[in-house]
């Protein structure tokens, strides 16, 4: 089932793009990176605002910065989507790639329980205000999930089949 | 020169990077060199594109995100020597690592130079310098994150011991 999925994917004309030009591979591997330094960039500016460690600023003036990690986030995902047409048996016979996409999953709903419980009270923090106990832990959890995703990908290469080359 | 960068390549703490099969070695480094990464260029793009989309910037309490990108840096620092100890000819033969090199140079220096634009006790407008700055950093991060990730595709040389 998975094999035929990833003979179908050879045949796109997106695996076909990411494969015949030998420029796109590394401009990929750049954008990429590109993107998560702005998506830990941003989100993890907001995190140490409500993790109390920037202070003198509301956190509802630093939310706005947010709309850039989720473009950077979009261009992530795009890239990646590239990388899977690319070489499809890398990613989905890899431990590592797996364990990714669990921390992407664990980012998503982390982000959902703080837009879902607690971003009413945050955005009426003043200044100097410390932010509840509660969305500090999300806070935390966003920063380790958002870590968890940078070791995932790192690892991506060291766990690649053993067929891959 | 090549003689020297075999030497270095030969020392047991090059030879466990580049083969000890344990993930705390090459792999746990290349991790570390990408948080550094996250901490230092990201918390700096962050606060670029949050000057960049303001006219007016509130007080703003510097010190700790300063510290963090400033440990962010010493992470890369220390990662970056190591890998560099792995393959000194991969890098030190490559234009493109000088070429990283310089941006984060500049980079830093335009990091220092925003600290006081950005610090401030009253509300205060942002600056044409300020943009500037910002812009430029973001630039900067740009070519750094091109030129590292180009390494692995533009050297002419990966180990000198294999060539002597």
């Amino acid at each position: 089932m998975l094999d035929a999925f990833i003979d179908w994917i050879y045949t796109t004309r997106l695996s076909w793009f990411v494969n015949n030009y030998r420029w796109v591979w590394p401009t990929l591997e750049s954008l990429h990176f590109c993107s998560l330094t702005v998506l830990a960039g941003t989100v993890g500016l907001f995190d140490l605002r409500v993790l109390g460690l920037v202070k003198g600023i509301t956190p509802s003036a630093l939310h706005a910065t947010l709309r850039w990690g989720v473009v950077a986030f979009g261009v992530s995902a795009i890239t990646g989507v590239m990388f899977i047409s690319g070489a499809s048996e890398q990613y989905f016979y890899n431990d590592a790639f797996r364990m990714k996409v669990v921390f992407l999953v664990l980012m998503g709903a982390n982000a959902a329980l703080f837009y879902w419980r607690e971003f009413a009270g945050i955005q009426a923090l003043g200044p100097r205000d410390d932010a509840p106990r509660s969305a500090k832990l999300i806070a935390g959890a966003s920063l380790v999930f958002l870590a968890g995703v940078m070791l995932c990908g790192r690892m991506l290469t060291f766990f690649r089949p053993p067929f891959f080359h | 020169m090549m003689e020297f960068f075999a030497n270095v390549e030969r020392l047991s703490l090059s030879v466990w990077i580049r083969e000890s099969p344990s993930l705390l070695a090459f792999p746990f480094i290349l991790f570390l060199h990408t948080l550094g990464l996250a901490m230092l260029a990201g918390l700096n793009v962050g606060l670029d594109v949050w000057l960049l989309g303001r006219r007016k910037l509130p007080p703003f309490e510097l010190p700790n995100i300063y510290r963090v990108m400033w440990l962010g840096f010493g992470i890369n620092a220390l990662s970056g020597l190591l890998l560099l100890a792995a393959y000194p000819a991969k890098a030190l033969t490559n234009w493109v690592f000088f070429l990283k090199l310089l941006c984060i140079v500049i980079a830093l220096w335009v990091l220092q130079h925003l600290k006081g634009e950005l610090a401030g006790t009253g509300e205060h407008d942002v600056s044409t310098r300020a943009r500037r700055l910002a812009f430029a950093s973001l630039l900067l991060w740009t070519v750094t994150i091109f030129a590292g990730r180009l390494l692995a595709y533009t050297h002419h040389i990966l180990l000198a011991s294999e060539g002597l």
